[in-house]
């Protein structure tokens, strides 16, 4: 994210901040915080974390801008520098493979799994969520913040520190994992024969 | 406009397929131009009109089911008694 000059605030100032600029974000937070780690225990911590480091570095944020994405990038950098390491759980995307692979002529051509509309409409709220949990962590991630919290692209970039050009290529790979799970789970409900 | 002006194409010349057209509608980044081509594209394009549906449900299903558990009561009040020890110290 762009470095913006230090602000200075008084403490009634950043309570003011603290209080209606940041915390009316933390539903938002704890569910990508629980989505990012699958455990609500971890997710709190996560959260506490990123509101704590937030707080402390708070003159780097100038008031009135946008609050959400400064607090997902803090949780993200979070996640991956403290949460990761401890857990161990290297990243097991390979993106040059994604970037080759989005950029193909094929890319058109496989693309959509049996799926229909009608058999997602009957999917329990569990079927959607479950899909969304068993993604690799960076497609989670990027189908989290477009489609959960409706980010712009431009705001994706910036919080997980890649290219627009990656945040796309990633989000479309992401989407086809989904699909191909939700397929899985149509199938297993019984609709056959579901070539789109 | 002309009839064959096709707003997506990018700046170095290159078509994008329907799939990247199709993902910049469904994420909101599309310009009104390169919605209005979309929108007549897919008159034409079954596959493309096939996709839109199934994507648009699945971005809405993924907003309405995803939004978890409610957060838990002691959380707020646990960070702000952090943040006032951390000030104290």
């Amino acid at each position: 994210m762009e470095e913006t000059p230090k602000q200075h605030y008084s403490d009634i100032e950043k309570n003011d901040i603290f209080n209606h600029e940041f915390l009316p974000h933390i539903s938002s937070m704890y569910n990508f915080g629980y989505r990012l780690t699958l455990d609500r225990d971890d997710a709190k911590d996560l959260v506490q974390d990123t509101y704590l480091k937030a707080y402390r570095f708070i003159e780097s944020f100038q008031k009135g801008t946008n609050a959400k994405a400064w607090l997902f990038r803090i949780l993200k950098n979070s996640f991956i520098n403290d949460y990761r390491k401890k857990t161990k759980e290297p990243s097991k995307v390979d993106y040059q493979e994604v970037e080759a692979y989005y950029n193909s002529e094929d890319v058109d051509r496989q693309i959509t799994p049996d799926l229909r509309v009608e058999s997602l409409k009957d999917m329990i709220g569990d079927e959607i969520s479950n899909a969304l949990n068993s993604l690799d962590v960076d497609f989670r991630t990027v189908i989290i913040l477009c489609d959960l919290e409706g980010f712009k692209y431009e705001e994706m970039a910036k919080i997980l520190d890649i290219p627009i050009g990656t945040v796309r290529s990633r989000l479309h790979r992401a989407r086809n994992l989904l699909k191909e799970k939700l397929s899985e789970y149509a199938k297993s409900m019984g609709y056959k024969n579901t070539e789109l | 406009m002309s009839k064959l002006y096709n707003p997506f194409i990018l700046a170095d010349g290159n078509k994008p397929s329907c799939m990247q057209m199709l993902q910049l509608i469904l994420d909101g980044e599309a310009s009104t131009e390169q919605q209005e081509y979309f929108k007549s594209h897919m008159d034409k394009c079954m596959p493309c009109f096939k996709s839109y549906s199934l994507d648009m449900t699945i971005k809405e299903l993924l907003k309405t089911r995803c939004c978890g558990d409610p957060v838990p009561v002691e959380l707020v009040e646990q960070i702000k008694i952090q943040i006032s020890q951390n000030m104290s110290s």
